[in-house]
C-alpha cells in the first residue's frame, strides 16, 4: 500500500515535469499546424542557460526563467519571421525538415560552447529533500510540479480571458475566419512560436533542477514530448496535462512488471498504440464517445 | 544531357572507379574514403527511395542498418562465409520492416516521421537489452576484415546494384505508383494504387538494401555496438545525406554521401572544426538552406548553374517555366 501510494506520487509529481514540457509543442502545434522538431534542442539550450547562469554568475537557478523567458520568445519570433514563416504553406514535412536543421545546430551551439559534458546544477535547494506521511520527497521534484501546475493555470487563463489569448484561439480553430474578423494572423504567428519556444525553454530550466544534462539532452524527452501530445489530442492544454499523466503512471506502474532499462520503451508504445488506435488522441476519442 | 550521355556517363564513371585500385593498389587512405563514399552512398540510396520517391520521411532507418550490421557480426562469427552473410542481413531487416511497415503506414506525414524516431529508438534499446543474442552495450567484435581492396571492390559492387535498383525503380510503373504516392496519396487512391501496399514495397527495398549495407558496415568497422549502428545520430545522417544531394534523384544520394564523408574527414583531421562539433552545424544549415531556397539540393542548384550557362531561346522560356514546378 504504502508503495503504491508512493509510487503514485512519484508518477503525479513526474506529470508535472512531462506537462511543462510539452506544452509548447502542443502551442506551436495548436495554432500553426507545424511539428516542432526543435523542441529538444530548446529544452536542452533552457537547461544550460540555467546552469550557465549559477555556475558563471551565480544566479540563482530559481532566477533563471526571468531571463530565460524573455530571451527565448524573442528567438523563437526572430525565427518565425526569418525561417519557419516561409513553409507554412507548404508540406508538413518540409517544416519538420527545417526545424531539424535548426536542432542540429542548436545542438552545436551547446557542444561550441560548453563542450560535451554532463553537467548538473548542485545546490542546496536541489539536493533538498522531505518527508510527508513517512514518503521520502526530493524537493526540487515538488517545485517543478508547482511550476508545471502554475504554468498550466496561467496559460489557460492567459488564453481564455486575455483578447490576445483569445486571438491566439480563434487562429488555432480557424485561420481564415480569424483573419477575416480583422486578426493579424502573421503576428499571431510570431508570438505563438515565440511563446512555445519560450515555455519549452523554460521547461528546460526546471528540468536542469532535476537532472544531469549534455548536449544531447532532450532526445528521449522529445519522443515522450509528442507522445503526451498526441495522447491529449494535440490542441488542449488541459489534454497536455492528461497526457502527461497518462504517460507518467504507465511508467511508473509499467516498471513494477518490466526491467528499468525499458522504461523508455514505454513512451514509445503507448506512442504507436494511440497513433494507431485513436489518431485523434484520447481526449478526442473521449468527445467523440460524449457526442453519440 | 542527351540521352545516350545520360547512360554512357555513368558507365564511364563506373569504369574509373573500378579502376582506381588497379592503378593505386597502395593508396590505402584514399581506397578507404572511396569505400566510405560508397558504402554511405548506398545508406542515402536505400534511405532515398522511402523518404524521396515515396515521400515517407524516416527519422528511425538506423534500425535496418543495425539489423544488417548485426546479422554479419554475429553470423560471421558462427562460421558463415562473409558474402553469405549481406544477403541475410537484407533478409532480417525486410522482415523486421514487414513488421513495422502496416502499422506505422496508418499514419501520414508528419506523424510517421515521429513514430519512426519511436522505432529507431526501440530497437536500439532492444538491441542494448537484449545482451544474450547481441552482447548488450559492449558490442559484437569482427575477427578479421578483408584486404582494403577486398572491401573497396565489395562496397562498390553493393552501391552500384542499390543506385541500378533506385534507377530501375524510378522508370518502372513501381517507380510512377510511388511518386503518384508521395504527390497526392489519396488521388493515388483512386487511381487504383493501393497506398499502403506501395508504401510497405517502397520500404521492404529500402530496408533490404539498408541491412545490406549494414553488413558493408559490420565488415569495415569489424565492431558493431547499438549506439554506433542503431543510434539515432545514423538516422539523422540517413535523412541529411539524400535531401542536401538532391531527395528523389537517383544521384542525389550519392552526391550527398560524398560531401558528408568529405566533411567528415576534414572533421577528423581539422582540429578546430572537431573541437567545436562544427559538422552539425554545416549539416543543420545545409539542411535549413535547402529546405527554404532549392528543395532539389546540390543537384537542384547544379541544375540551375547549367541552365544558366546554357542559353535559350527566349521564345521557349515561358513554356519552360511553367512546366518546371519546384520541389
Amino acid at each position: 500500500m504504502q508503495d503504491t501510494v508512493a509510487t503514485l506520487i512519484s508518477a503525479l509529481l513526474g506529470a508535472g515535469l512531462y506537462a511543462t514540457m510539452s506544452y509548447g509543442l502542443a502551442l506551436i502545434y495548436g495554432v500553426m499546424k507545424i511539428i516542432n522538431l526543435a523542441n529538444a534542442g530548446v529544452l536542452m539550450l533552457g537547461a544550460y542557460v540555467t546552469w550557465w547562469m549559477w555556475d558563471g554568475f551565480a544566479l540563482n537557478p530559481l532566477l533563471a526563467p526571468l531571463i530565460i523567458l524573455p530571451a527565448f520568445y524573442l528567438f523563437g519570433v526572430v525565427l518565425e519571421r526569418i525561417a519557419v514563416r516561409r513553409v507554412l504553406e507548404q508540406e508538413p514535412i518540409v517544416s519538420l525538415l527545417l526545424l531539424f536543421g535548426v536542432w542540429l545546430i542548436l545542438q552545436n551551439i551547446a557542444y561550441a560552447v560548453w563542450t560535451g559534458d554532463t553537467r548538473s546544477i548542485e545546490t542546496p535547494f536541489v539536493e533538498a529533500t522531505f518527508k510527508i506521511w513517512g514518503i521520502q520527497l526530493a524537493l526540487p521534484r515538488v517545485y517543478v510540479f508547482v511550476a508545471g501546475a502554475l504554468t498550466l493555470a496561467v496559460l489557460q487563463l492567459f488564453l481564455t480571458k486575455t483578447q490576445f489569448g483569445r486571438a491566439i484561439r480563434a487562429v488555432a480553430q480557424d485561420r481564415e475566419a480569424a483573419r477575416l474578423a480583422g486578426i493579424d494572423v502573421d503576428r499571431i504567428y510570431s508570438a505563438a512560436f515565440g511563446l512555445g519556444i519560450a515555455l519549452s525553454a523554460f521547461a528546460g530550466s526546471l528540468l536542469s533542477l532535476i537532472f544531469p544534462f549534455g548536449p544531447d539532452f532532450g532526445q528521449t524527452l522529445q519522443l515522450k514530448s509528442f507522445c503526451i501530445v498526441v495522447l491529449g489530442g494535440l490542441e488542449s492544454f488541459v489534454g497536455v496535462a492528461f497526457g502527461a499523466i497518462v504517460l507518467s503512471l504507465a511508467e511508473a506502474f509499467g516498471l513494477r512488471w518490466m526491467p528499468a532499462s525499458y522504461q523508455n520503451l514505454i513512451s514509445f508504445v503507448l506512442l504507436v498504440v494511440v497513433l494507431i488506435a485513436f489518431p485523434k488522441g484520447i481526449a478526442g476519442l473521449l468527445r467523440s464517445l460524449r457526442r453519440v | 544531357m542527351s540521352k545516350s550521355a545520360r547512360l554512357i556517363a555513368p558507365a564511364v564513371v563506373a569504369a574509373l572507379l573500378l579502376a582506381v585500385p588497379i592503378a593505386l593498389p597502395h593508396a590505402e587512405y584514399l581506397l578507404d574514403i572511396f569505400f566510405l563514399v560508397f558504402l554511405y552512398g548506398t545508406m542515402a540510396t536505400s534511405w532515398n527511395v522511402l523518404g524521396g520517391f515515396t515521400g515517407q520521411v524516416s527519422f528511425g532507418h538506423a534500425a535496418f542498418l543495425g539489423i544488417g550490421a548485426y546479422a554479419t557480426a554475429l553470423l560471421t562469427a558462427a562460421g558463415w562465409p562473409l558474402l553469405a552473410t549481406f544477403p541475410a542481413g537484407g533478409a532480417l531487416a525486410a522482415l523486421f520492416s514487414l513488421l513495422i511497415g502496416p502499422p506505422a503506414f496508418r499514419l501520414r506525414g508528419p506523424y510517421f516521421a515521429i513514430a519512426t524516431i519511436g522505432i529507431g529508438e526501440a530497437s536500439r534499446l532492444i538491441a542494448l537489452n537484449w545482451s544474450s543474442l547481441t552482447g548488450g552495450a559492449s558490442g559484437v567484435t569482427l575477427n578479421s576484415a578483408p584486404s582494403v581492396v577486398a572491401q573497396y571492390y565489395t562496397a562498390f559492387a553493393v552501391c552500384a546494384g542499390a543506385v541500378a535498383a533506385t534507377a530501375w525503380i524510378k522508370a518502372s510503373r513501381f517507380g510512377y505508383a510511388l511518386a503518384a504516392v508521395r504527390s497526392d496519396p489519396d488521388a493515388a487512391e483512386t487511381l487504383g494504387v493501393d497506398t499502403t501496399i506501395a508504401k510497405t514495397q517502397a520500404l521492404l527495398i529500402s530496408a533490404f538494401m539498408l541491412g545490406v549495407a549494414g553488413g558493408v558496415y559490420a565488415m569495415h568497422n569489424l565492431y558493431v555496438s547499438p549506439d554506433s549502428t542503431f543510434g539515432f545520430s545514423t538516422s539523422i545522417s540517413l535523412v541529411i545525406m539524400p535531401i542536401i544531394g538532391g531527395i528523389g534523384t537517383i544521384f542525389g544520394p550519392l552526391l550527398g554521401a560524398a560531401i558528408f564523408t568529405g566533411l567528415r574527414e576534414q572533421l577528423e583531421a581539422n582540429p578546430f572544426l572537431a573541437k567545436y562539433s562544427l559538422d552539425l552545424s554545416v549539416f543543420g544549415l545545409l539542411l535549413c538552406a535547402i529546405v527554404l531556397f532549392e528543395p532539389r539540393g546540390l543537384l537542384g542548384v547544379f541544375d540551375r548553374l547549367t541552365g544558366l550557362l546554357r542559353r535559350k531561346p527566349p521564345v521557349a522560356r515561358p513554356l519552360e517555366s511553367t512546366g518546371s514546378t519546384r520541389g
